[in-house]
């Protein structure tokens, strides 16, 4: 519908009218002033390219079927007619049933209806309508009250949930970060067993030093967390440190945290800025915050600094645990570190693994690529990635075996390498059962079957190539499998070093590589049993005759 | 003779009352369905509703009284049953032609409804001569 009310206002426009004209009508007629191909309704067509069809994409418009009679329009292709031409057939076609629409008195009633177009008077209350991120067909049997919208499950918010915002007394823990551009914005919260680390940009200046709130400490720990959603339990956050950092890059950590240091103007610089904070959060297995701690990084804004980095962290523990970085909640997540430990001499059975600075190490490839000059540049293995790496050894007559071959079993191995796997991303390090042992296995290139032995033949054998191979399944549901390390096994290749006669020197490549295997069992199909038909006569059945 | 009541009115007024019956619970039942499938707002169903049932209070005491004046020999019930046929003949016109959606089955009840009230009317004035000579 034109709107003809306000012709002073230009901008207002109005839906073109609808075709009804069942002659007029075609659906195929796509390109614009170009004939469609197999178009038979296109005015665009003429009769050569008729000629060229071989069928008619629409063969019948018509208006609504359930009126009594209407108007269609027939095309069809005469293929017998030399060349073939299209035939256009205007008829009446007649609804037999008799429900059929005789006559309507509402107009809008056969044909969608047309949407009303926003003018400078029905904005708002057409944004009221449709300006939400759903809309129901029927608006007023809806109730709009938004309170009523999230109604608050007592049991199912009491406690903290993966992802959920981390309340606090006015609104949320905010982690500032860059949204968009590199800016710091305030308004993200930390969501709940999310370790984030980000940095942002925050323009500043010398002048406004006390009056910035974000580069004061109060700003990070003023608002106390709650220790459970919409509750009144408070847990104040804490100041676990605080290191100074000089103008020149130098960190020193404060002694004693308990004094809040403000930002003051000290000589043309403005001090005690913050310029990182790391929360560190303690909660319980049932989603309850119980601690809150920040280490701050405050140092000094020079008079020409009109922008700082600001870098945030946070990071959750479970109480009772040590923080040791999880690989995966439990199955392994491709590209985290491999866990690894070594066992404690315990007897009869020691308690928990000690896996701190202990991982899975191969060696890694430097520039120079040589053995004996490699620094000790060990790269972590990553679950899920097959790696590769070597060096050469350049082998001269005045070598000594043992010591050689011990060299490069350091240089393989590493300095000390673990004993045991976890099994699980997630595994304690008191749960011994979830700890699979390292498989060592020794190969001689020269002998065809393997010995197993711990100590290097006689005849100078050297280690050249270490390959662990680990060998994980899928565990769990099919939907959400974990990946699960059932078997590491480290083998070690040995070589005989020949004797080499003097001057001549000899290069020989010394590799190590890790290879993950998928061993899980293809799944196979489970059907439930047939239900069984249970039919029993009543015991008395047959009274009196048994 | 001395019987002045008319039997092709009696009949035929026993006739309307088994087909104003199957007419009423058609027309509903029509209107219910096409509510259903048709879009039909209900600024447009409620004057349609009150049409069928103000046509449905309307028909008893016409029928009474076509009934009682016809029996009676008395004119004056069939006079006030041949006014309230004019009202009745309205709405079945309305139901014709103005309601939402006119079915085809909707057109067949309501012309011969419409007939029946037409013959009706012929023979009560025509009884109602005969009462009045």
């Amino acid at each position: 519908p034109a709107d003809t009310r306000d012709p002073a206002q230009p901008r207002v426009r109005s839906a073109p009218a609808p075709v009804t004209d069942v002659a007029r009508l075609c659906v195929c007629d796509l390109l614009v002033a170009r004939c469609d191909v197999n178009c038979c309704c296109d005015p665009d067509c003429s009769a050569e390219d008729f000629s060229l069809f071989t069928t008619c994409s629409v063969p019948v418009v018509t208006g609504d079927s359930q009126l009594c009679s209407q108007k269609a329009a027939v095309y069809s292709l005469d293929v017998e007619a030399n060349p073939p031409e299209r035939i256009f057939k205007l008829i009446d076609q007649v609804n037999p049933s008799i429900f059929c629409i005789h006559a309507t008195n509402y107009e809008q009633a056969l044909y969608l209806k047309s949407p009303e177009i926003p003018t400078p008077e029905n904005f708002d209350q057409l944004l009221d309508k449709f300006g939400g991120a759903t809309f129901s067909a029927e608006p007023d049997s809806w109730d709009l009250d938004t309170d009523t919208q999230n109604p608050p499950d007592a049991n199912e918010t009491s406690r903290y949930e993966y992802g959920v915002p981390v309340q606090t007394e006015d609104a949320f823990l905010r982690l500032p970060s860059p949204v968009v551009s590199s800016w710091c914005s305030d308004a993200n919260p930390a969501g709940f067993l999310v370790n984030q680390a980000t940095k942002c940009i925050r323009s500043v200046s010398v002048e406004k030093c006390g009056s910035i709130q974000a580069l004061s400490m109060l700003f990070y720990i003023n608002s106390s967390i709650l220790a459970v959603p919409k509750s009144s339990q408070m847990v104040n956050i804490t100041v676990q440190s605080i290191a100074v950092q000089s103008l020149n890059g130098m960190r020193t950590l404060l002694s004693s945290s308990d004094v809040l240091r403000l930002p003051m103007v000290l000589d043309e610089l403005c001090i005690n800025a913050v310029l990182g904070v790391n929360y560190h959060i303690t909660h319980t297995d049932t989603g309850e915050i119980i601690e809150a701690a920040a280490a701050f990084v405050l140092g000094a804004i020079s008079k020409e600094a009109l922008s700082i980095e600001q870098s945030f962290e946070i990071s959750f523990t479970q109480e009772n645990t040590q923080p040791v970085p999880l690989s995966g909640n439990p199955g392994y997540v491709v590209g985290l570190p491999v866990r690894a430990g070594f066992q404690p001499q315990g007897y009869p059975f020691p308690a928990a693994f000690l896996n701190k600075h202990n991982q899975l190490t191969i060696l890694q490839s430097t520039s120079t690529q040589d053995c004996l000059a490699a620094q000790g540049a060990r790269a972590p293995v990553l679950f899920g990635y097959n790696m590769i790496s070597g060096c050469k050894l350049r082998i001269t007559a005045a070598m000594k075996c043992q010591p050689l071959a011990q060299t490069l079993l350091d240089v393989l191995k590493g300095q000390s390498f673990p004993e045991y796997v976890a099994s699980f991303g997630n595994s304690q390090a008191q749960d011994v059962l979830d700890w699979v042992p390292i498989t060592q296995l020794h190969l001689s290139e020269q002998a065809d079957n393997v010995m197993i032995s711990h100590t290097l033949q006689s005849s100078c054998q050297i280690p050249v190539s270490l390959g662990i191979e680990v060998k994980w399944t899928k565990y769990g549901s099919l939907v959400n499998p974990q990946a699960r390390i059932v078997n590491v096994t480290a083998t070690i290749t040995t070589t005989t070093l020949k004797q080499l006669p003097s001057g001549r020197e000899r290069i020989i490549p010394v590799t190590s590589s890790v290879v993950f295997t998928d061993i899980s069992s293809p799944a196979e199909p489970g059907y439930k049993a047939w239900p069984t038909i249970n039919i029993k006569l009543p015991f008395d059945f047959f009274y009196p005759f048994v | 003779s001395s019987q002045l009541s008319s039997l092709p009115l009696q009949i035929l007024l026993y006739v309307n009352v088994i087909y104003y019956i199957f007419f009423f619970l058609a027309t509903l039942a029509m209107i219910i369905y096409k509510s259903q499938v048709y879009s039909y707002p209900d600024d447009l169903l409620a004057p349609d509703l009150a049409v069928l049932f103000l046509m449905a209070i309307l028909e008893v005491p016409r029928l009474y009284l076509g009934f009682k004046g016809n029996l009676t020999e008395a004119e004056v019930p069939l006079g006030l049953s041949l006014g309230l046929t004019v009202g009745s003949v309205v709405l079945c016109v309305y139901l014709l032609l103005w309601q939402t959606y006119v079915l085809w089955a909707d057109v067949l009840l309501n012309a011969v409804l419409l007939s029946a009230y037409g013959l009706e009317s012929g023979l009560k004035v025509t009884a109602i001569a005969a009462f009045v000579s």
